[in-house]
């Protein structure tokens, strides 16, 4: 009888631990609030709309949304008058790009002052940042004097270096003054008049001041000109377009002396971790650029040279010794000054306060990976949402080579899903569709990890398997392993371990109802090289300059295990942030994510010359650009799937056809022209929305609601807003010399405490009373959410007597941006 | 005046007909010619202008390094490579897509061709643009937006032509009546353009009154079935098409009421009035009749003026036509769209000015193709 019973428990225990796994996918799911699966919306409408009237389009109530983005000062004021939602994040940051050539231009002898670069760092001086940033972006702006962005986590790791810059360059009007009048008479130009001469003519700057854009850099010029005026330059003012600019300060030589300056402009992409290359970049003719007439122009000496290609190249071993490089790049940059920094601009998007978005803090609303997973309505699952856009429809949309917009990347985020799901806060990437990482590096190299699901080692070795895939065999359509390829055999700096999870081909499926299989894999894994080789049926001699690059680092890869799914991958390139060296394989390729048999077809029609990839080699063959969603395109892309599907085509079935099987193939095709049927286009995804109807003359498409995503709707919820930190400082605002004296730092997110845990640094900028950094550190935690500083006596004595600063800048590790505040005391 | 033959035989009515035969087809040729000559200097210029004499090679020379960057800073890969390496790169990318925009060769050589091409009607594929369902084909991308734009131009113009008309019939018969001295006042309102009261009409009709659409071509989310299809199309042309018909009204009623009064005060109109014919007589037979050829002159250009589109009317209201095609094709100086769009406007203008010969001499007995005085 006791046996009995415990085989009874043991069967109930087994039973129950058996329908609780079955029951729940991942630990994602588990608490979940909603029966809803994919997204919380049941359509939404996006319809092209001018910025212009996007404030007012959302008072009426034609938009919900307007996911572009907008920077002027009056864009600013129309949406806090309106009272809308919106969401800040890093718009262009604008610089002032110098023409070094000289001390006289070749051809035309004319004395070019900004060959002096005492004279360009001196505009330093000139320039009154806080002066662009109130009258151009109504103070939404920040005033920048480095090539890092505020905000990412490189300018909160060295923020105290930042400040010292600030306070070194602070705007001088009468110092630029001096320092560029000794520097100008030594090149032998006198004053005529109050006007600046050389060889008995007038000294004339010619400015190329942009007037598109977003418009305010035509402000930006027009200051700049008045202060050289001021100091006796004679402005020419050229206000010039981007293709107007370009002849003269990209194509030209500057040695033929068309300009002088030029309003720059950059854009931050996403929320880039490590920006150290960002000296060699702007600086060096080592450089990106460094096919330009303007930078080979560029001349830094050895050390320096060294200092940038030692952060560009993550040539160091420790990040102090990263840290000392960024001071010798920062400090001596900028005594280069070929280009100086004037303002990180801000830009935003807004929304109708009934609704609720996740937004990345480097990109906004549009691309945001989160987006899709997060948009809703207030208190409301389902409902029909209209996202305006000042943009649709570019350029055609296909994986390979399609349009490259964000206004066709955005309707095409809602469609995809992905291996790892970059964070909008930190820019890490987050498990979605992976179980575990384990990521080996060579040893002495610099990388450290966040996560706990990714694991991290260091070997001094990493030897590449032999039976790696490491190239293409167009002939007989196979992969040439490592051991074929290099018999001694490769090592690499770099390896990825991806494994999926074991529901992985159950869970996930494509629109057109066809499961993910591994030869959506193996496809995309091939076509990196095939298109790109000569030989090739396919072969677009326009991308295989893509594929020397990436050969040029990667050593190889390997599928270790089918089920679950495990893929290995080698390579020379490397991340310092564990979580960014994971390769997590998807069917995504540079232009958007396609099954394998979407390729199929779009290979096939490739094959017969009747589409093309890219834009190059439709050009060249006159044929259409291969177009996924409308046009031409489709009737000969349902040609080739009604023949692929006759046939159960399997491509490349020297490789594929060990992962599909005839039936397969013929089933994947007939879904797909189902799907052609149900909503006239071939983009099938795997994302949390279906693209319905796609009415491009109207430019407007609509997308619905996945019901069959993996995911429940509220997976990603917790990503509605990024968890800033709010700091206050508390202290007396007057004290003694000699005395100490001790402050308060609280630190919270709405109201409440911000938990230790979640904070990278709370650390503390003391300024003197000339307003120079006097000591950095870290505050001193007390209890959750609160730290202090304590001065003692001969700190409070140094600083001097006067007005003087205490900066908190907190780093948190939910969001990467950092967050500041000040407090002014006097010393006496 | 036409060559006159009086004498009534076989022979010479023969002649006389071979003679007129003779006469026009001499004058068709020399005017098709002398059209076909303006074409190409019309068109050559065009490709000039819009490639500003071969500047716009330099201007894309550096576009196209300076888009190169942008994608560029993002490659870890090409971040790695060493100074020469990425130079031989970078070069290898820029030949690439230098050779696919034609900057390869000199634009004097490319220059002939585009027009070669054009006046074969053979429009080629676009530099940049592509048609709103992705196709570089310009006839593609032209004829992807014809129909929106003749939809919009099409009801302004016939609105605009009839209306015009026919209130200034009225209007030049009542010489200084209420109405024809506030047309007379209001005539300057057309100095205004269409897009100014584009916008006027969007803040009222739009942000205000929320009853009509701010723009583009249907509302959100699109109609399900054809019907409510051309219901929304309809709803979203009434404030571009108003825009233009009240832009244009107030002038085109006064151009045609002083028009028609001068023929209205002719000796033979007061004739007939003396003579007791009804109005109607009198309007269509005296004052509409000897008008006829500048009527059709009008119509026939307003017909091929709807080609072109209302380029900052349709830019204003989002409405997907040729207007802002060609904004849109000289802002990227994409020259095959540029061409494109021209060469059938200068094709369709010069068949109307050939054809508007002959309906002259269809409809006024006076004139005679091929003689001296027409």
């Amino acid at each position: 009888m006791k046996k009995k019973l415990i085989v009874i428990i043991s069967f109930i225990l087994v039973f129950t631990l058996v329908f609780a796994a079955c029951g729940k996918k991942d630990d994602t799911t588990a608490g979940s609030t909603t029966d809803r699966n994919g997204g919380w919306l049941d359509q939404i409408t996006m319809k092209v709309i001018t910025g212009d009237s996007a404030v007012t389009q959302i008072q009426a109530g034609e938009i919900d949304i307007y996911a572009d983005s907008l920077a002027s000062k009056e864009d600013l004021l129309a949406i806090n008058n309106a009272g809308l939602d919106k969401s800040t994040q890093f718009g262009l940051f604008y610089e002032l790009t110098f023409n070094p050539a000289g001390p006289t231009f070749d051809a035309t002898g004319k004395l070019n002052p900004f060959s002096v670069m005492e004279i360009r760092e001196a505009m330093n001086y000139l320039i009154d940042r806080d002066y662009i940033n109130q009258e151009v972006y109504g103070g939404g702006s920040i005033p920048k004097y480095l090539p890092i962005t505020a905000g990412l986590p490189d300018y909160a790791k060295f923020v105290e270096m930042a400040r010292e810059i600030e306070s070194t360059y602070a705007y001088d009007m009468a110092k630029a003054e001096t320092i560029i009048t000794a520097e100008m008479e030594t090149l032998g130009a006198t004053k005529v008049d109050g006007k600046w001469n050389y060889n008995g003519e007038v000294v004339e700057l010619i400015f190329l001041i942009r007037n598109d854009s977003d418009g305010t850099r035509i402000p930006i010029g027009d200051y700049i000109s008045d202060q050289l005026e001021a100091i006796g330059f004679t402005v020419d003012r050229q206000y010039k377009s981007s293709p107007e600019c370009s002849p003269f300060w990209i194509a030209g030589d500057p040695n033929d002396g068309g300009w002088h300056l030029y309003t720059g402009a950059w854009s931050v992409t996403g929320m880039a971790r490590d920006v150290g290359g960002n000296f060699q970049f702007y600086y060096s003719n080592a450089s990106g650029m460094a096919f330009t007439p303007l930078w080979q122009a560029y001349d830094l000496d050895d050390e320096l040279y060294e200092v940038c290609e030692a952060l560009a190249n993550n040539t160091f071993t420790t990040l102090e010794e990263r840290a000392d490089l960024f001071r010798e790049a920062i400090f001596n940059t900028i005594k280069y000054s070929y280009r100086i920094w004037l303002i990180d601009g801000a830009s935003y998007s807004f929304w109708d306060n009934d609704v609720i978005t996740s937004y990345d803090l480097a990109s906004g609303v549009d691309i945001s990976a989160m987006t899709p997973y997060t948009i809703r309505f207030k208190d409301l699952e389902g409902g029909n949402l209209t996202w305006g856009s000042s943009g649709l429809f570019v350029d055609p949309p296909n994986p390979l080579g399609g349009s490259n917009w964000t206004f066709d990347h955005q309707w095409q985020n809602f469609t995809q899903d992905y291996a790892t799901l970059g964070n909008p806060f930190t820019g890490l990437p987050m498990k979605q569709r992976i179980e575990s990482a384990e990521i080996t590096i060579e040893t002495g190299l610099p990388v450290g990890k966040t996560y706990d699901w990714v694991a991290l080692s260091f070997q001094d070795e990493i030897q590449v398997p032999s039976d790696a895939w490491f190239d293409w065999d167009v002939n007989s359509q196979t992969f040439i392993t490592v051991g074929d390829a290099h018999p001694e055999g490769i090592t690499a700096r770099r390896k990825s371990k991806v494994t999926y999870p074991a529901t992985l081909f159950d869970d996930v499926t494509w629109h057109d109802g066809t499961p993910l299989s591994v030869a959506d894999f193996v496809m995309g894994m091939i076509m990196i090289f095939d298109p790109s080789t000569e030989g090739s049926a396919i072969y677009d001699s326009s991308l295989s300059a893509n594929l020397d690059s990436f050969k040029s680092t990667f050593k190889g890869m390997k599928i270790v295990s089918e089920s679950p799914l495990v893929i290995e991958y080698y390579s020379d390139t490397y991340y310092m942030d564990a979580e960014i060296n994971i390769a997590s394989f998807w069917p995504d390729y540079d232009y958007g994510q396609a099954s394998w048999y979407q390729i199929a077809i779009a290979n096939l029609a490739e094959e017969a010359g009747e589409t093309a990839y890219t834009a190059n080699k439709s050009t060249e063959m006159e044929i259409e650009w291969l177009s996924l969603i409308a046009g031409p395109s489709l009737e000969i892309l349902a040609k080739y799937n009604t023949q692929a599907q006759a046939e159960s085509y399997i491509p490349y079935e020297a490789t594929l056809g060990n992962y599909l099987t005839a039936e397969q193939a013929a089933t994947a095709y007939t879904n797909l022209a189902q799907f052609y049927t149900d909503h006239g286009h071939f983009y099938s995804g795997v994302g949390p929305y279906i693209l319905d109807r796609v009415l491009p003359v109207e430019q407007t498409l609509t997308l619905i609601n996945n019901p069959n995503f993996a995911d429940p709707s509220d997976k990603w919820a917790d990503f509605s807003a990024p968890k800033m930190a709010v700091v206050e400082i508390e202290g007396k605002s007057s004290i003694k010399s000699g005395k100490s004296a001790t402050f308060d730092v609280l630190v919270t997110f709405k109201g409440s405490a911000y938990a230790s845990e979640e904070l990278d640094t709370v650390k503390y900028l003391l300024y003197d009373a000339t307003g120079a950094v006097y000591e950095v550190g870290d505050a001193v935690f007390v209890k959750e959410g609160k730290y202090e500083v304590e001065l003692d006596g001969d700190t409070t004595t140094a600083l001097g007597t006067g007005a003087c600063k205490l900066e908190i800048a907190v780093v948190a590790i939910p969001v990467s941006v950092p967050s500041f505040e000040i407090l002014e005391f006097v010393t006496e | 005046m036409g060559e006159k033959v009086q004498t009534p035989t076989k022979i010479v009515k023969k002649k006389t007909k071979d003679t007129a035969f003779a006469r026009v087809a001499k004058y068709s040729s020399l005017r098709l010619l002398s059209l076909f000559i303006t074409v190409i200097i019309g068109v050559y210029l065009t490709i000039m202008i819009a490639n500003m004499g071969g500047y716009v090679d330099k201007i894309m020379k550096g576009q196209i390094r300076e888009k190169l960057i942008v994608s560029l800073r993002e490659d870890p890969n090409y971040q790695l490579m060493e100074p020469t390496a990425k130079a031989t790169y970078f070069e290898a990318r820029v030949i690439n897509e230098e050779k696919r925009l034609g900057l390869d060769q000199p634009f004097m050589i490319r220059s002939f061709r585009f027009l070669y091409n054009a006046i074969r009607l053979d429009l080629g594929q676009a530099q940049f643009m592509t048609s709103d369902a992705g196709s570089r084909s310009v006839k593609l991308i032209i004829l992807e937006r014809l129909p929106s734009t003749l939809l919009l131009m099409g009801t302004a113009n016939f609105v605009l032509f009839f209306a015009t008309i026919a209130l200034a019939l009225v209007l030049s018969r009542k010489y200084g009546s209420f109405w024809d001295k506030f047309f007379i006042t209001a005539s300057p309102l057309s100095a205004m353009p269409s897009w100014f009261y584009g916008i006027f009409l969007i803040m009222i009709f739009a942000a205000v009154f929320k009853i009509l659409p701010f723009g583009g071509m249907i509302g959100s989310p699109p109609p399900e079935t054809t019907g409510q299809y051309i219901v929304d199309v309809l709803i979203h042309l009434i404030l571009p098409a108003a825009s233009l018909i009240i832009s244009a009204f107030p002038a085109r009623v006064y151009n045609w009421r002083t028009f028609f009064m001068i023929y209205s005060s002719e000796d033979y109109v007061e004739m007939a009035k003396a003579k007791g014919l009804s109005d109607k007589t009198i309007r269509n037979r005296y004052i509409l009749r000897p008008t006829l050829p500048m009527i059709i002159t009008s119509f026939s250009l307003m017909i091929i003026a709807m080609w072109t589109g209302a380029i900052i009317t349709e830019t204003v209201f989002l409405w997907p036509g040729i207007g802002r095609l060609i904004f849109q094709a000289v802002g990227m100086s994409d020259t095959a769209v540029i061409v494109g769009t021209t060469i059938i406007y200068a094709y369709m203008l010069a068949f109307t000015v050939f054809f508007l010969d002959f309906a002259y001499a269809l409809v006024d007995p006076r004139v005679k193709i091929g003689s001296s005085s027409s």
